[in-house]
């Protein structure tokens, strides 16, 4: 019963829940599917925000901690906790998820009853991921997510969908298989050490491995979460899959799925073998930075909208684990809000260009232009989320790509200045495209008619607009709960000793030094 | 409650003897009351439920019967209920698309009963001599099973099965002579308090774990596994999948934990490498669902094999890895089984659509195919997951390394499944409406919601396991 009296477990079984009780309601009743799976989204996100509620934002510990003794021989239990990086993560998703829900409506007409059981299927994986406290039960939720993404990419996808699918399937597959026998050696080597089994993450930081044993298992965990973020190499399946995923799919594998990568860093990887991750740091985030100014680059070379967006993420990302190989508390700080402000941000352009498919049919750039005069608000909103992924001040990009690079500029000074090329090179190409899409003339007939944003696309992005100015003007209120954790992912990479917590105080955006 | 030894082995033995009991009245009864032919099926499955039923929580002890030939205790009892489970469903899928041609049902259900009451002894087996006469009376059955159909491609299965096996079993044999020769008793528990340490007796042992190998279907001894999956009957060829293999696995086991290293074990680990290779490799090139699915039943042999290196603890690992494959086995050739119009079973490329017309069916494939790649939440995930857990424990990394390298290979191969169920449209031809499968449908939603379930669920299942692995 306690599974579903802890606020927090509740939230991770009830899509799973939710996603099974939609398959009572008969398969043509394509409203109430809908409603259904709205309600369930929203209730869900409700709970979530009663998470938000009770979060005491000056602990580092892990918060509603539940733990059950679930496989007791392998020392394997139901045990998930929250602290200020996975409350972010946590929250993040399920306010996507209504959105991604709404935004499905018009353009899944084929099975709705499997597509929204699947989207609700692969909440509770997303959320759980987050929210795992155990390394099994962490890498339980971080591959059942495959099978509903891979559906949904694989069945309700664009023309290449089925390549897309399997590719995004047995990449990340691929990336994990090695990352499961590295569980494997780490449980059994806490065994051996203490003569118990267990998997509990907070337990295993304290493992006594050697250098060499902690190279090899950080290389194999490090490879899992490096094909998820993705970074340079590893990023080829994302194009793809960002592709010819439907707008829900895109927006959730962008929003949330790229940030378990990184948040299997912050989580696991560089806690649990930190000797290892310092010698891994500078590369990752050179890679990081490659994948900065590669991603920007061919994001300016696509006469394709979605393919242009999917690359910018490549490109965000790569700041993302420049913050987070930093080991520096405003660069960490940054790198976590930058992941909820790239879910936001990027989130929304898949949306905006998911409006326009609905509409056209086509997503290359030259088909459009002058949009400015028969779409207004569509023009408006694109406008302000273009922004906000280029980082313009006021913002919500800005904060965190800002916090990066100053944090880290202080441990990697080329690395940062080279990233900050990334951030001129965001401008050049997202503006250029908006340019293209929304100004000039109208030169195509077909676009004269297009219908500006109806009610139920407002109310899909003006959500997401609110948080995009909201943590633009205000970011310490989210980032106040991150700072213990981040506080702590630092103590335990062991780079230095976290400065005491007042000298960590970020105060931008307008808010008075403390 | 005092130990009553008569009482214990009486219990334990009705199953059995209620079956060997039921294979005669199929066979006999028949052939005096008229009425009786064509129902066999119906009394067999009902025999094998009595016979279930009869199953009880054993009591920790072990007996040893008939002069230590069977050793019937706690595990015996969990393989036993595992035996008879698999005959039971695979009698459910005989029921539901007779593969007997007509007038022989009363043979096919013997057969099957004979196989199984092999199997039975294999698993208690407290000696060399007895197990590999039991290992006949399981192998015999089974080819003749493989043939029932006496057509072209039953036959050619039927007939390299026993070609091959033939020849398994004669290596078993000789490998027996020789220990023979060395050893003054045979039985497990003196062989493993006799330090096998002479070239002789090592060949031997290696001629009976070669013997055991073909059984279990490990590279390079898995030669007949794919022709013979493809042209016996399907319900016989999960039957194999499931049962054949775990009779093969306990005898390999019962040899593998006589030795703690040296050569055997260093041998067994270049086995288990290849066929975790060799098998996964091969099964991508195939483009019929059985062959397929004979490929993958020789992955998950060695699999298996990577658990042995687990001590007890893999040894537990496998007794809850042999249901789990079973299941996703039997299912998946369930369905084969409701899909195919001819013996050789559909081509992968003939579930196109399947996603659309029978999405219940389609769903089942694919949670079946899930599990066998080892995907969570589905029970394979957890089988792999406890199977791989003890060998890392006990040291052989690499080795898991490369086993979850070529899982990661057979995603491929189990996805493309999944690929054409969902992704591709179904042929413009309507198909023919199907023959009423009701009884194998069942069967394989049954199994549908075992691997769903016994993988987040697995605690009841692991901990009959764990308890089954200590009266080793």
């Amino acid at each position: 019963m306690e599974l579903l009296t802890n606020p927090l477990s509740l939230t991770v079984l009830l899509p799973a829940l939710a996603g099974l009780g939609i398959f009572a309601i008969p398969r043509g009743n394509a409203a109430a599917l809908k409603g259904y799976a709205l309600a369930a989204s929203l209730v869900i996100f409700a709970l979530s925000l009663r998470l938000w509620a009770g979060f005491n934002p000056d602990l580092a510990a892990m918060q509603f901690a539940l733990d059950k003794p679930w496989l007791p021989s392998f020392g394997i239990s139901y045990s998930v906790g929250l602290d200020g990086i996975s409350l972010l993560m946590v929250l993040l998703t399920t306010f996507l998820m209504p959105v991604s829900v709404l935004a499905s409506f018009n353009y899944i007409k084929e099975s709705p009853r499997a597509y929204y059981a699947a989207l609700l299927f692969l909440e509770a994986g997303m959320v759980g991921v987050f929210a795992a406290a155990d390394l099994f039960v962490f890498f339980l939720f971080w591959e059942a997510m495959l099978i509903p993404m891979y559906f949904l990419i694989g069945v309700w996808g664009g023309p290449r969908r089925v390549y897309a699918a399997l590719k995004f399937f047995i990449y990340t597959m691929a990336g994990s298989v090695l990352m499961f026998a590295a569980i494997l050696w780490v449980a059994a080597a806490h065994h051996t050490a203490t003569g118990a089994w267990t998997f509990n993450i907070p337990a295993l930081y304290a493992g006594a491995l050697t250098v060499q044993a902690q190279f090899w298992l950080f290389a194999a965990f490090a490879l899992a979460f490096a094909v998820k973020v993705p970074l340079f190499p590893f990023h080829t399946w994302l194009p793809d899959a960002h592709v010819e995923a439907p707008t829900a799919g895109s927006v959730l594998l962008a929003g949330v799925l790229l940030k378990m990568g990184v948040y299997g860093y912050l989580r696991l990887a560089v806690p649990m073998f930190p000797q290892a991750a310092q010698t891994f740091a500078p590369w990752l985030a050179g890679l990081g930075v490659v994948g900065v100014i590669y991603g920007s680059l061919v994001a300016w070379s696509q006469r394709d909208m979605k393919k242009m967006v999917a690359y910018s993420s490549v490109a965000h990302l790569g700041t993302v684990m420049l913050g987070v190989m930093a080991f520096e508390p405003a660069a960490v700080a940054g790198a976590v809000l930058q992941m909820v402000n790239h879910g936001l941000s990027t989130g929304a352009l898949f949306l905006l260009v998911g409006v326009l498919y609905e509409r056209r049919h086509t997503r290359l750039i030259e088909d459009y232009g002058g949009l400015a005069k028969v779409m207004p608000g569509f023009a408006a909103v694109f406008m302000i989320v273009t922004l906000s992924s280029v980082g313009l001040p006021g913002l919500n990009g800005f904060i965190g790509e800002v916090l990066v690079l100053f944090g880290s500029f202080r441990v990697y000074p080329w690395l940062a200045g080279a990233a900050v090329a990334g951030v001129i090179l965001s401008a050049v190409y997202m503006l250029g495209m908006y340019q293209q899409v929304v100004f000039g003339p109208l030169r195509h007939t077909e676009n004269k008619i297009l219908r500006d944003l109806d009610l139920r696309e407002w109310l899909y992005l003006l959500p997401l607009l609110v948080f995009i100015v909201l943590i633009g003007v205000r970011p310490n209120p989210f980032l106040r709960p991150v700072l213990p954790a981040v506080n702590a992912y630092i103590t335990l990479s062991g780079a230095r000793p976290a400065p005491p917590s007042p000298a960590v105080n970020i105060a931008v955006g307008g808010e008075e030094r403390k | 409650m005092t130990f009553d030894p008569v009482a214990y082995a009486s219990a334990a033995l009705a199953g059995p003897l209620l079956l060997v009991l039921a294979a005669f009245c199929c066979l006999l009864l028949p052939l005096f009351f008229k009425g009786l032919r064509g129902v066999q099926g119906m009394i067999s499955l009902g025999a094998v439920l009595v016979a279930l039923a009869f199953f009880r929580h054993a009591p920790p002890a072990q007996l040893a019967l008939f002069s230590g030939a069977l050793q019937v205790s706690p595990l015996s009892a969990y393989l036993w209920a595992f035996a008879m489970g698999v005959l039971a469903l695979f009698i459910a899928l005989s029921l539901a698309r007779p593969p007997a041609p007509e007038g022989s049902e009363g043979e096919y259900y013997f057969l099957a009963f004979m196989a199984v009451i092999g199997l039975l002894v294999m698993m208690a087996a407290g000696d060399l001599f007895t197990a590999f006469i039991a290992l006949e009376l399981l192998s015999l059955p089974v080819y003749a099973l493989a043939g029932i159909r006496r057509s072209k491609p039953g036959i050619e299965a039927a007939y390299k099965y026993f070609m091959l096996g033939a020849f398994g079993s004669g290596m078993t044999v000789m490998g027996i002579a020789v220990l023979n020769a060395l050893y003054p008793s045979l039985d497990f528990v003196s062989l493993k308090a006799a330090a096998p340490a002479d070239p002789l007796a090592l060949a031997g042992f290696l001629l009976v774990m070669s013997g055991f190998a073909f059984k279990t279907a490990l590279v390079p001894f898995h030669m007949w596994v794919p022709d013979a999956y493809e042209g016996a009957p399907t319900q016989v060829s999960a039957f194999m999948g499931a049962a054949v293999k775990a009779g093969g696995v306990v005898l390999l086991w019962r040899v593998f934990s006589l030795f703690d290293g040296g050569p055997v074990r260093e041998i067994f680990w270049w086995l288990t490498v290849i066929t975790a290779v060799f098998a996964n490799l091969a099964a991508l090139g195939q483009s019929g669902l059985k062959r397929l699915l004979a490929y993958s039943s020789v992955a998950h042999a060695g699999y298996i094999a990577v658990a042995f290196f687990g001590g007890t603890r893999g040894w537990e690992a496998v007794l809850y890895y042999l249901p789990v494959y079973a299941m996703a086995t039997i299912g998946a050739f369930g369905v084969t089984l409701i899909l195919e119009k001819d013996e050789k079973g559909p081509k992968i490329e003939d579930l196109a659509g399947l996603g659309r017309t029978r999405p219940w069916l389609a769903a089942a494939m694919a949670a079946f195919m899930f599990s066998l790649a080892g995907v969570p939440p589905l029970a394979g995930f957890f089988a792999k997951f406890y199977a791989f857990s003890g060998a890392v424990a006990g040291g052989y990394t690499s080795l898991v390394v490369i086993a979850v390298i070529m899982s990661a290979v057979s995603v491929f191969y189990y996805l493309r499944v999944t690929v054409i169920m969902y992704m591709k449209p179904a042929p413009a031809e309507a198909a023919a409406e199907p023959r009423p499968t009701g009884l194998a449908e069942a069967v394989v939603f049954l199994m549908a919601a075992g691997v769903l379930a016994a993988g987040l669920l697995s605690r009841p299942l692991l901990a009959l396991a764990a308890e089954a692995a200590r009266w080793f």
